[in-house]
């Protein structure tokens, strides 16, 4: 970067701040400048403010739902546990994103996990399945074979057929909505370990090295948003936790066109550098995204 | 007349109440064996006498009242014998009582007595029953379930029903199970209820202190036109028309003979006070009593079990439910009904060949191959009505080690191929299975076995072949230990200050 481009992009910041403001004029701002910010970072409200705002920032839910689309949300909701223990995504957060989907023309709005416990106590003690009731939306089963397909990922080294759920080959919009979380195996889970969740057999991940896999994994069908769930944080004990103890509420989001770039920011936050995450790095080099946040545009939103 | 419309109405007010039970038995081990305890099934003889002190007195009580009452309306097995009878409205004649059931109930008694449970298990006819249905009639119920569910997903119409997961179930267990029940359909096709009446301890327990119960049925006085109608209809053989005699220890009150009497000779009533104790019936007495007493005993039998675990990885003992407190409680209290088979919606829980010896068959187990114990849920000790798996409220069976999960490094992924995985410590609730530092930026797997529930979902979710990390049962069921949360309770609360980015 050099001194003028730096220049520009200071100038370009206080601008955008400034609109920050005035609420709703940030669209405005961005589409004037020509181009919209790809990844938000918002903090300090609840979920589904944080989201409204974020969005908003990025240029409005109408930038990736269009009218009569079909909208597939990938919330992480593979544990039987309840929302406080925050093992899966905020059920306020998936039931506002649900809402604004259809709020914003889509036909129709998807949800579904390849859960790790019993599936119907995760859809129902998540809390997600009645959040997206509430708003509207489908929940539908991820619990059998039939329900995926084997497809073939350009690019993967590891992970090059695997069987991936149908609505993901179908929806015209794909949301990932995962939760930041401390994960034992992988170090640590958002976006990109997330989409874990889309696939039949989730063990070939493990015995084929998990790195590898969930960054052949981000290379197949990239999300149009990715929402990271920073409201609470599991911080130890990860992916399932073992108590209320291992959550720290951070009151943060991340809303992100690329999800590298999510998943970087989002081990920012967590406290982890990104270049130590094996699935972040390859993600990047295998060109999944980027790890670049700058190049893609940050907004940064306190409420 | 009027009498003959009273007693069928009499009859078919007991039909229908006998028809409910069955219902809702068949309901039971279909769909809601876990969903909460208590209910008809801890009113069964056997599950009742194993699990209170006082089930095997108060069951002797009735018959000394009514005689065989129990077996009239509370009986699965007995119903449905008699259903499958009055398909073809077989005639009957009268039968000599059989010896052999005496020699049965001698023999489950002493068997049980010293914790040997198989013939118990085997001829218990609510067990048994148990088991028919889980074996034969839930896979197709459950067949037909999940094609229905999925063809409505097909039409858009999501969560109005949803896929049950199949119990794992053994393949010679069905075949000996639809065997058990081919048998006894035909023997009651032709012969009404010939389990009741020649084999069934419950039913001959019931019959040592019916024979000169308080009311029973009886012919009254002159009136008996000797037609023998009466003889035809009793699906338990147990009427002589030519001698006007009812065999009360073996009348199961069906009331049929009540309703088809064409003169009225016959009446439910209280027996008349001149009606004497011969010598038999005194013998008989004292051999129920004795009956009765080894039943007490046998609910009030100490759980002897000596604590023990696996010795070696290749070694691995069978893993009993939580909730049962150990081997020996639950082997020897265990009749193996199955509910808790039916009850599990992680399917994991099989009734099984060997795991427990010969004295076990069909005795359920843990089985890991297809899921693993959910950390939330305490279905299967709602379901068992015996006592062999006894209630567990949630937050008591989170503390509750079943067994114990042993890591064995050089099968491990991580040390293997030098890969990432921890498959194994994501899935454990506990984190007795965690992720400790191993090379580099890679974790290894650790465990603390006095953390560890024995819940196999790190056996489970363990993508190696052969296995990393395996559980194997503990005989007498343990405590874990107290997590410490030092730091208090509740979670932090930190909101984020600045964005680090």
């Amino acid at each position: 970067m050099d001194r003028r481009e730096f220049l520009k992009r200071s100038l370009a910041m206080s601008v955008g701040g400034a609109a920050l403001l005035v609420p709703g004029s940030v669209k405005r701002v961005f589409a004037a400048s020509g181009k919209l910010p790809g990844l938000a970072a918002v903090r300090g409200g609840e979920p589904g403010a944080m989201f409204d705002r974020g969005v908003a920032a990025l240029g409005g839910l109408e930038r990736f739902v269009k009218k009569g689309q079909t909208v597939v949300l990938k919330p992480n909701m593979s544990w039987d546990v309840p929302p406080e223990l925050a093992a899966n995504t905020n059920p306020e957060l998936v039931e506002r994103i649900v809402k604004r989907c259809l709020e914003a023309g889509a036909s129709k709005v998807y949800a579904f996990d390849h859960t790790c416990d019993l599936w119907r106590n995760c859809y129902v003690n998540s809390g997600i399945e009645s959040a997206v009731k509430r708003a509207g939306g489908i929940v539908s089963p991820a619990e059998a074979s039939r329900y995926y397909q084997k497809v073939s990922i350009a690019g993967a080294k590891s992970l090059k057929e695997p069987s991936v759920h149908e609505l993901l080959l179908e929806c015209d919009v794909f949301i990932n909505v995962p939760v930041l979380k401390h994960h034992g195996g992988a170090g640590i889970t958002m976006g990109m370990k997330n989409l874990m969740g889309t696939v039949w057999n989730r063990r070939e991940l493990h015995s084929k090295g998990l790195h590898q896999c969930i960054a052949d994994l981000s290379l197949f069908r990239k999300p149009d948003l990715t929402v990271i769930d920073a409201y609470r944080v599991m911080t130890r004990n990860g992916p399932r936790g073992t108590s209320e103890r291992d959550v720290t509420v951070m009151k943060a989001q991340i809303l992100s066109t690329d999800i590298v770039a999510g998943d970087t920011a989002g081990a920012r936050i967590f406290g982890i550098d990104p270049q130590n995450v094996g699935h972040i790095r390859i993600g990047a080099d295998q060109g999944a995204g980027t790890m670049d946040l700058d190049s893609v545009g940050v907004e940064r939103i306190a409420l | 007349m009027t009498t003959r419309k009273r007693a069928g109405g009499v009859r078919k007010t007991r039909s229908l109440l006998s028809l409910i039970v069955l219902a809702i038995f068949i309901f039971f081990f279909l769909f809601f064996a876990g969903e909460s305890g208590g209910g008809l099934p801890w009113f069964q003889a056997v599950p009742a006498s194993l699990r209170w002190w006082g089930g095997g007195i108060l069951l002797a009580a009735s018959a000394i009242l009514a005689g065989r009452v129990y077996c009239s309306v509370l009986c699965p097995l007995g119903t449905l014998q008699e259903l499958i009878w009055r398909s073809g409205r077989r005639p009957r004649s009268y039968v000599r009582p059989s010896v052999l059931r005496y020699w049965i109930l001698g023999g489950v008694l002493l068997s049980a007595g010293v914790g040997y449970m198989l013939p118990l298990a085997g001829f218990d006819p609510y067990a048994a029953f148990g088991r028919g249905i889980t074996h034969l009639l839930r896979p197709i119920v459950l067949g037909g379930n999940n094609l229905l569910a999925t063809a409505l997903e097909e039409r858009g119409t999501y969560s109005l029903l949803h896929r049950i997961a199949q119990p794992s179930l053994l393949p010679e267990l069905v075949l000996g199970t639809a065997l058990f029940f081919t048998l006894l359909a035909f023997w009651a096709f032709f012969r009404g209820r010939p389990f009741c009446d020649a084999i069934c301890p419950v039913g001959t327990f019931l019959g040592l202190f019916s024979a000169a119960p308080l009311a029973s049925i009886r012919y009254e006085g002159e009136k008996c036109v000797s037609c023998g109608m009466c003889e035809t209809v009793c699906p338990e053989g147990c009427i002589s028309a030519a001698e006007r005699r009812i065999e009360t220890d073996r009348c199961v009150l069906c009331l049929r003979c009540l309703e088809k009497c064409p003169a009225g000779a016959l009446r439910f009533g209280l027996a008349a006070v001149n009606e004497g104790l011969g010598r038999r019936r005194v013998l008989r007495s004292g051999l129920g009593a004795l009956a009765a007493f080894a039943v007490f005993l046998r609910a009030k039998r100490p759980d002897g079990t000596i604590p023990a675990a696996a010795a070696s990885w290749d070694e691995r003992l069978p893993i009993s439910p939580p909730g049962s407190r150990s081997h020996g409680n639950f082997t020897e209290k265990c009749v193996a009904c199955t509910a808790c088979v039916s009850a599990c919606p992680a399917g994991i829980i099989r009734s099984s060949l060997t795991a427990w010896g010969a004295k076990g068959i069909f005795q359920p187990e843990l089985d890991f191959s297809r899921g693993y114990c959910q950390f939330g849920c305490v279905a299967c000790s709602l379901a068992c009505p015996t006592g062999a798996i006894e209630p567990l409220l949630l937050e008591e069976k989170q503390k509750i080690a079943v067994g114990k999960a042993r890591f064995l490094q050089r099968n491990c992924i991580v040390r293997k191929y030098g890969q990432a995985c921890g498959a194994c410590s994501e899935h454990c609730p506990t984190q007795a299975v965690r992720m400790i530092p191993f090379r580099g930026e890679l974790t290894i797997p650790e465990v603390d076995t006095s953390l560890c529930l024995g819940c196999g979902a790190c056996e489970y979710a363990c993508p190696e072949t052969p296995k990393a990390i395996t559980v194997s049962g503990i005989a007498v069921h343990g405590r874990i230990r107290e997590r410490e949360e030092e730091d208090g309770k509740g979670p932090v609360v930190a909101p984020l200050e600045e964005f680090p980015f």
